[in-house]
């Protein structure tokens, strides 16, 4: 996959008319097996941008940088990538006449995180030629908003039950949940990369930013640990595109998208048929940002 | 020389055990990093001397992410406050590379010089034994020669391991270093072997006049735009062997609790977070600019050397790719705003 041509050209022509004030997507780093987020704000800029297979990263995150700004951005999305935009708008982030959407359909990336990895002496895994991890549970390669598309619809890669592991978990004891939990949790080094580079949290201020009063301590401890990933969790709910790049961008392996997967299900079961992004209806809110009195309560 | 074979590493690591906890570099699920010896578990972990470096760095055996300081306890009018004791128990990190060691010997100069002494640290560093491992074959990300740091020669050891053919050269440094050769000196043995000739780096920067040129570079451009990908998570800064800022922060219930102290990162927005509100460095293109110029500008003003050490580890861990080595030619490279 390979859009480099393309996408530079729309890129040209939206900064030439003056269309936008600047353009996402993505430039080559040091290596083949990285590509990186790039911001093209003028013409001489356009030489750098690039689109290929490398380009993992969902740029729909970056836009919160520029919420309280006025410049129109032109910006590459895959199609999961393409939903964070349309929960952006749902949540008024962002105003859809601020953006021109360059969709791209996806055969699916690499991941060049993994190959830096590997490649860089710190892992016995060598092969990274293969598809990112979050491309296995793709159901949305095609984008879902755009004002212009790129390449020719795909079919998605999903497995047929991407709940499988979800279930594994559920048919669990409690003794052995809760063991499980601790040990991914324990790994936890808080960095918070998870949240930084996750579309649902477009909250202003953090809650474990929030000082007066703390609410989550600053330990890693097992508690305050499960309690920064509950809480993490537990806003995801309705919200988690299933773009993967918690879990991806995560440098202890905690099975993140595991957690989010569950809450996906648990909010298309009792809330749904509901799934976060897939369609932009103006005016459309997710579950947990409307009150209705139909809504199911027997478990509280 | 004294000489041990690879066969026999374990069997040196655990006479070691007998006497210190020994840390050693392995690959313990998905992560890797020192993990205690007694902590090995044949099933689950895998020792890895063969590979260039651990993912997490040493740091915390010196400096753990999470420590207590003391506890308090009001009983009516009277407040009883206990020191927290710390583990005193020796201990010797196995393996370490150069890159590494140089990091410590920043903390180092960070809690012991300029008239204080951090006795947490201090309680800490003075039971390790340095036991390096010294690197032939830098990793494509490596960069520690630029950064003043020798992979074959670090100073703070007080041994160096040497990988030869089949086996490993023991050079003991220090008096520290002679205890552990006394230990071990049954499993050693007298042979003149072959040393490696070191492989080249394939990536180098020039730091040279960095720290100078970016006194004119405060305002300039370019910060807005590099920091762009940055998503200020705090990853290049928790994996970094030689970031030490820390917060002190407070649990209780009711009357009792304690204080301790934990890693921090100027990458967070509430790290600046002042009581009347205001923040410095609320914007990201702000904290992104105080990483690099803590790093290569400010620590080299007060300790005469930058603050990284070449290790590779942010460069290849950010998920955007922020590179210090790109940003350091890009500084050099920058024209001085007006």
């Amino acid at each position: 996959m390979n859009y480099t041509d393309q996408i530079r050209e729309i890129a040209s022509r939206l900064l030439e008319n003056g269309q936008v004030d600047m353009v996402m997507a993505w430039e080559k780093g040091a290596f083949d097996y990285q590509s990186l987020p790039y911001v093209a704000r003028s013409l001489e800029d356009i030489d750098k941008m690039i689109f290929d297979d490398y380009c993992v990263h969902n740029l729909s995150t970056s836009l919160l940088r520029y919420r309280d700004s006025n410049e129109k951005i032109g910006i590459v999305v895959k199609g999961c990538d393409s939903r964070g935009l349309v929960r952006l708008l749902e949540d008024n982030q962002i105003k859809r006449e601020r953006l021109y959407i360059i969709g791209v359909c996806c055969s699916g990336v690499m991941d060049p995180l993994q190959a830096m990895i590997a490649n860089s002496g710190f892992s016995r895994i060598k092969d990274t030629s293969g598809l990112a991890a979050k491309c296995a549970n793709c159901i949305q390669p095609n984008p879902v908003i755009y004002d212009e598309l790129v390449g020719a619809t795909q079919e998605a890669r999903g497995p047929a039950n991407r709940f499988e592991k979800v279930s594994e978990i559920e048919n669990m004891s409690v003794e052995e949940r809760r063991a499980f939990f601790e040990d991914v949790f324990s790994r936890c080094i808080r960095c918070y990369a998870c949240r930084q580079a996750c579309i649902a949290c477009d909250c202003r201020t953090c809650i474990f930013e929030e000082t007066r009063p703390q609410w989550v301590g600053r330990e890693t401890s097992i508690s305050d640990n499960m309690m920064y990933h509950m809480v993490r969790s537990m806003h995801m709910a309705g919200r988690c595109i299933d773009c993967g790049e918690c879990e991806r961008v995560c440098p202890v392996g905690i099975p993140l998208m595991l957690i989010n997967r569950k809450l996906i299900k648990e909010v298309d079961h009792l809330y749904g048929p509901y799934e976060a992004g897939m369609v932009y209806i103006e005016g459309q809110k997710p579950p947990f940002s409307v009150y209705d009195e139909k809504d199911q309560d027997d478990f509280i | 020389m004294k000489y041990f074979k690879k066969g026999q590493i374990e069997k040196i690591i655990d006479r070691l055990a007998e006497k210190a906890d020994v840390y050693v570099p392995m690959l313990r699920g998905q992560q890797s990093g020192f993990y205690s010896w007694k902590s090995y578990d044949e099933n689950y972990d895998d020792l890895i001397f063969d590979l260039l470096n651990v993912y997490s760095p040493p740091k915390n055996i010196v400096l753990p992410q999470t420590e207590k300081m003391y506890s308090f306890d009001q009983q009516g009018q009277e407040i009883i406050i206990k020191p927290e004791e710390i583990p005193v128990e020796p201990n010797v990190i196995f393996g370490i590379r150069s890159c590494d060691v140089k990091a410590i010997e920043y903390l180092d100069e960070v809690f012991f010089t300029r008239t204080f002494v951090d006795e947490f640290y201090k309680a800490r560093r003075d039971q390790v034994t340095i036991v390096a491992n010294a690197c032939y074959n830098p990793g494509t990300n490596c960069f520690c020669k630029s950064m003043g740091v020798n992979p074959l020669e670090p100073e703070a050891a007080d041994v160096i391991l040497r990988e030869v053919e089949n086996g490993y050269v023991w050079e003991s440094k220090t008096e520290k270093g002679n205890i552990l050769t006394k230990q071990i000196e049954d499993l050693l043995e007298e042979k003149e072997v072959e040393l490696y000739e070191p492989n080249r780096f394939v990536r180098k920067v020039n730091y040279d006049g960095v720290a100078e040129k970016l006194k004119d570079l405060f305002d300039h451009p370019m910060w807005e735009k590099y920091s762009d990908p940055c998503q200020t998570c705090g990853i290049c800064t928790y994996m970094c062997p030689t970031c030490y800022c820390f917060d002190v922060q407070v649990k209780n219930w009711g009357e009792e609790g304690y204080r301790f102290r934990c890693w921090d990162s100027c990458m967070y927005r509430e790290y600046t977070q002042m009581a009347g509100g205001h923040n410095p460095r609320e914007a990201a293109t702000e904290r992104f600019r105080n990483r690099f110029l803590h790093k290569l500008q400010f620590f080299n003003e007060r300790y005469g050397t930058p603050l990284c050490t070449g290790c590779g580890r942010c460069v290849v861990a950010c998920p955007a790719g922020v590179d210090i080595i790109r940003m350091i030619e890009l500084i050099k490279g920058a024209e001085p705003s007006v």
